[in-house]
């Protein structure tokens, strides 16, 4: 064997950050929480995850509105690359994602995939709306990579 | 959709909620999982290159989460290591207003790695500084 020295120099900065794997250590927490502990304790995780990692979304929310929200996942979506049409439709604000993101890579990287993987989504969105009066729906065709998720305020 | 520049304050929420629901050892047994199971590539990384194929699993993942860090290869003396200077993952957590690290977040690397390292006879150190978000990581063949 070739015996060789490698060396990588990594300047933070100089990359995006973007490690699409993390979708799939997500997709491997929720298997392992509704397997170990139940679909209820996931349920109560993401809930804990929507009430703390979300809390400077839940705050602009109450602040601005659902502008807040669409700012969000206009970023998010645009970040990742994923095929989506976001608009408002009537007092609601409407999600149509074509091709997640998130499932195209796990499906791509031969990761592990389930359809449990967009209870994330529906338990998180549900969770920000309302916490900052606003109320969440999602339809999903699971395992497509489309869903429509759709936002209003609650009168 | 959680994206993935979200994904680790989702990650250490779910070490504190684990540890709040069910102590520290559930903690640890679900790093053991992800080890197991989530950690494939590395495996086989390993199992195709040897200890070369560490630095191909993490020149990628590294440049992906946008890491400062400096990594070496020595196939002849049988070293692999990375110094990170600044931890991708705990440096976003330290500069966060509103979420608070868990306390041993930086031990899910240790058993994270340590299981495949070790799996394939290597040895395995990670040495830390969580307040600095700084570490060494080295994997070495047994004669070294």
């Amino acid at each position: 064997m070739k015996e060789v020295t490698q060396h990588l120099d990594g300047k933070g900065g100089e990359h995006l950050y973007l490690h699409k794997d993390f979708h799939g250590a997500l997709c491997y927490a929720i298997k392992y929480l509704d397997e170990t502990y139940g679909y209820e304790i996931t349920h109560a995780y993401l809930r804990h995850v929507g009430e703390t990692v979300y809390k400077p979304l839940i705050f602009e929310i109450k602040r601005r509105g659902l502008k807040a929200l669409e700012d969000h996942l206009r970023r998010v979506f645009t970040l990742e690359g994923g095929e989506f049409e976001l608009y408002w439709k009537e007092d609601h604000l409407q999600l149509e994602v074509k091709r997640c993101p998130a499932i195209e890579h796990l499906k791509r990287n031969n990761l592990y995939y389930t359809d449990r993987f967009c209870t994330s989504t529906i338990v998180v969105n549900e969770t920000i709306c309302r916490q900052s009066g606003c109320q969440a729906h999602c339809d999903v065709v699971p395992g497509s990579g489309r869903c429509v998720q759709t936002f209003r305020r609650m009168t | 959709m959680i994206s993935c520049t979200e994904f680790i304050p989702a990650y250490n929420e779910l070490f504190r909620f684990l540890h709040h629901c069910y102590g520290k050892e559930s903690v640890v047994e679900f790093w053991h999982h992800l080890s197991d199971t989530f950690l494939d590539n590395l495996r086989r990384s390993i199992a195709e290159h040897g200890l070369k194929g560490c630095f191909i699993y993490w020149s990628r993942t590294l440049q992906e989460e946008a890491a400062d860090f400096s990594m070496d290869l020595d196939e002849k003396k049988g070293v692999f290591r990375i110094i990170m200077n600044r931890c991708p993952s705990l440096g976003r957590l330290l500069e966060s207003e509103f979420i608070e690290p868990y306390p041993d977040y930086c031990r899910h690397c240790d058993h994270l790695y340590r299981r495949i390292a070790e799996s394939f006879g290597l040895e395995f150190d990670l040495t830390f500084d969580a307040k600095r978000a700084f570490c060494i990581l080295e994997i070495r063949t047994c004669n070294y």
